[in-house]
């Protein structure tokens, strides 16, 4: 196409738009990416108030035999496990350790990993071979198998335990995206620019490169909380990690079917006859959250880069 | 080239030893392969008591790993004996995941891109993020709930829901009675048999990374459907089909082919959570049980270092090596990064 220069985009960026504006402008245009984020946080904060929500707390007991490992209902939305308590509190509460854990994890790693990444693709040279060669370290296992390993090692793992565990193994990601990043930017004009008006080094990166990467490192972030919520609930349905008597998450709820059904092989989980909805109802949730996650991330990607294909 | 090839193996193969010490240090001064139980009173020594004693100890181990020597003891059982089968059972669950992953993502994703817009391509990609949005280990629950269900209402056994054809362990590396397995299938009713019980857990693993893919495949086709390149083929009067085939489709195979391989660590995550549902005894099931100290001890604090390092060690070797593959590769197919 020859006249770019008169795409919307450009016109209205000689208003006063900033670029985050026309960010925001562009994510709007995809009604499918907002709907998925209003979903998403309406499931975020959902989880997050699960106090207010559900104040009998995730671990209520109700013996009566009304009550008891009934299939959903009015009453209980998400029906009730065979001890009485009700799976949509369970859930909320499940939504709301899971989030803890990913947002946790995710800022941590975002932060290592913006870090390591910066100053490696900046400075380059030996700096930038020790980063990258531990990066290689940290990622030549399959993370559910480090995970495990970790958990195993730790012995007993709380909400914060595994938000280092994650912390400590997804910086290499972000690293590795961030350090491209850099190493692209740093031989442009405007670098060398602020180097001529005597710059040192942290403002460069500070002020000039890192602002520059902003679109790219909170692309890699978002897509972070996704994975690590995978990772998770994958870790947690081979009943490691968190326990659901500690506390319950999205991962650990889908666990205990599992748990019941290996306990007597000739019982399988089946529709109809079974208890169906102590698992399909988190499942549904965990599905719900990883749709809507893609969903924003890649119209955050979109959003941000412009110039790049999007799927 | 092969400078290339040469120094990137140099590195994978470092990476690999760098991490099975680190590992090996880190258990060995933690676990012990004595079967303690956890109702052991007094303190519960470990293999070694200082990373230099790990360190000796680790290197023994290294020179017994290509005489098979290294496989040590569990609580009185040998782990070689669980691993081989184990190492088949996943194998034969990966082969028949990425067959399924690399057919189905280039038809969806040639589709999608080259009716790019169509009904047809809006119902790729909703497909597309649908699929990556569900863990594995759910799509296995389900399809085998379902498939359960269909075998007791309708007599529907196409496909088999749990085990692997003739093996006598059940969940947990418990050896069941025979009367529960019956006479292991020789010949071709076997390999046929093998067949029908990979296929549910080879949809469950699959989808999510078809979905994946077949995006990237779209996204990577549709730049190369606006190429100058292809307005040449187009120009010169190629069929539309020949286009895509020959000149878009063969240049976004190299972005098609790395990023699968780079996804194997995922892969292989995954595929342990599918192994575990349909109680495939792979090398999930194996890790799970060495972990869990099942059988033996009763406590995650009986693992045995050894058991728990040659397991380690053959996950980094799978994705260390499929990382390598795909650095090649891409070498192979565009010779701009070799420089590096």
């Amino acid at each position: 196409m020859t006249s770019t220069a008169f795409t919307p985009d450009v016109v209205a960026m000689r208003g006063r738009r900033g670029l985050a504006g026309l960010a925001i402008r562009r994510f709007i245009r995809r009604p499918v990416a907002v709907v998925s984020l209003l979903v998403l946080l309406a499931v975020l904060i959902a989880g997050a108030l699960a106090p207010v929500i559900a104040p009998h707390g995730w671990n209520w007991i109700d013996l009566s035999p009304s009550v008891v490992h009934r299939p959903p209902s009015l009453a209980h939305l998400f029906g009730t496990d065979p001890i009485g308590r009700d799976m949509l509190d369970r859930t909320l509460y499940g939504i709301r350790t899971t989030e803890e854990t990913a947002f946790g994890a995710a800022a941590l790693a975002t932060l290592l990993g913006v870090l390591a990444g910066a100053l490696a693709g900046y400075y380059r040279g030996w700096l930038d071979a020790v980063v990258m060669r531990i990066a290689d370290l940290v990622t030549a296992y399959p993370a559910v198998i480090l995970t495990l390993a970790a958990i195993v090692y730790l012995g007993e793992v709380y909400p914060h335990d595994l938000i280092l565990i994650f912390g400590g193994y997804m910086w290499a990601v972000v690293a590795r995206v961030v350090r491209a990043h850099i190493a692209a930017l740093r031989t442009h004009e405007f670098v060398e620019a602020a180097r001529a008006l005597g710059a040192s080094d942290l403002r460069i990166l500070f002020r000039h490169l890192l602002p520059n990467a902003g679109g790219t490192i909170l692309v890699a972030a978002t897509s972070l909380v996704g994975q690590i919520v995978l990772i998770d609930a994958t870790v947690e349905f081979f009943n490691y990690g968190l326990s659901s008597s500690v506390a319950p998450s999205l991962g650990n709820l889908i666990s205990d079917v599992v748990q019941t059904k290996f306990a007597t092989p000739t019982t399988l989980v089946v529709p109809g006859s079974s208890s169906w909805w102590i698992w399909i109802l988190p499942s549904a949730v965990l599905v719900l959250i990883l749709v809507c996650m893609n969903l924003v991330g890649d119209a955050l990607d979109a959003a941000l880069n412009p110039g790049a294909a999007s799927g | 080239m092969t400078a290339f090839a040469v120094r990137r193996l140099l590195l994978s193969a470092g990476v690999l030893l760098a991490v099975s010490l680190g590992t090996f240090v880190f258990i060995a001064t933690r676990f012990t392969p004595t079967c303690y139980s956890r109702y052991s009173t007094g303190a519960i020594p470990t293999l070694a008591s200082t990373p230099r004693q790990a360190t000796a100890l680790w290197w023994n181990w290294l020179k017994g790993v290509p005489s098979g020597h290294s496989f040590g003891q569990v609580c009185g059982s040998n782990i070689g004996a669980p691993l081989w089968p184990a190492l088949g059972h996943t194998a034969a669950l990966l082969a028949a995941t990425a067959l399924l992953v690399v057919v189905f993502s280039l038809v969806l994703g040639t589709v999608a891109a080259s009716r790019a817009g169509s009904a047809l391509d809006v119902g790729v990609r909703g497909f597309a993020y649908a699929a990556w949005a569900v863990p594995a280990f759910v799509l296995a629950l389900g399809l085998q709930s379902v498939f359960n269900w269909a075998g007791q209402h309708y007599g529907f056994h196409a496909f088999g829901t749990t085990g692997w054809p003739g093996s006598c362990l059940g969940q947990g590396g418990v050896v069941l009675p025979s009367s529960l397995c019956g006479p292991a299938p020789t010949g071709f009713t076997y390999a046929a048999d093998v067949l029908r019980h990979l296929v549910l857990p080879s949809v469950a693993l699959a989808v999510a990374f078809i979905g994946i893919h077949s995006r990237y495949l779209r996204s990577s086709l549709l730049v190369a459907l606006a190429a100058p390149y292809t307005t040449t083929a187009r120009a010169k009067g190629l069929p539309e089909r020949l286009v895509v085939l020959r000149h878009a489709l063969r240049n976004s195979l190299a972005t098609f082919t790395s990023a699968l391989l780079l996804d194997f660590g995922a892969i292989f995550g995954a595929a342990m959570a599918v192994d575990w549902v349909f109680q495939f005894n792979g090398l999930g099931t194996l890790f799970i049980t060495e972990i869990a100290g099942f059988g033996a001890g009763d406590s995650a604090r009986t693992l045995n270092p050894y058991a728990i390092e040659a397991l380690l060690t053959l996950a980094a070797l799978f994705v260390v090596a499929s990382s390598f593959i795909a650095e090649v590769a891409i070498a192979a197919f565009d010779p701009r990064g070799r420089l590096r």
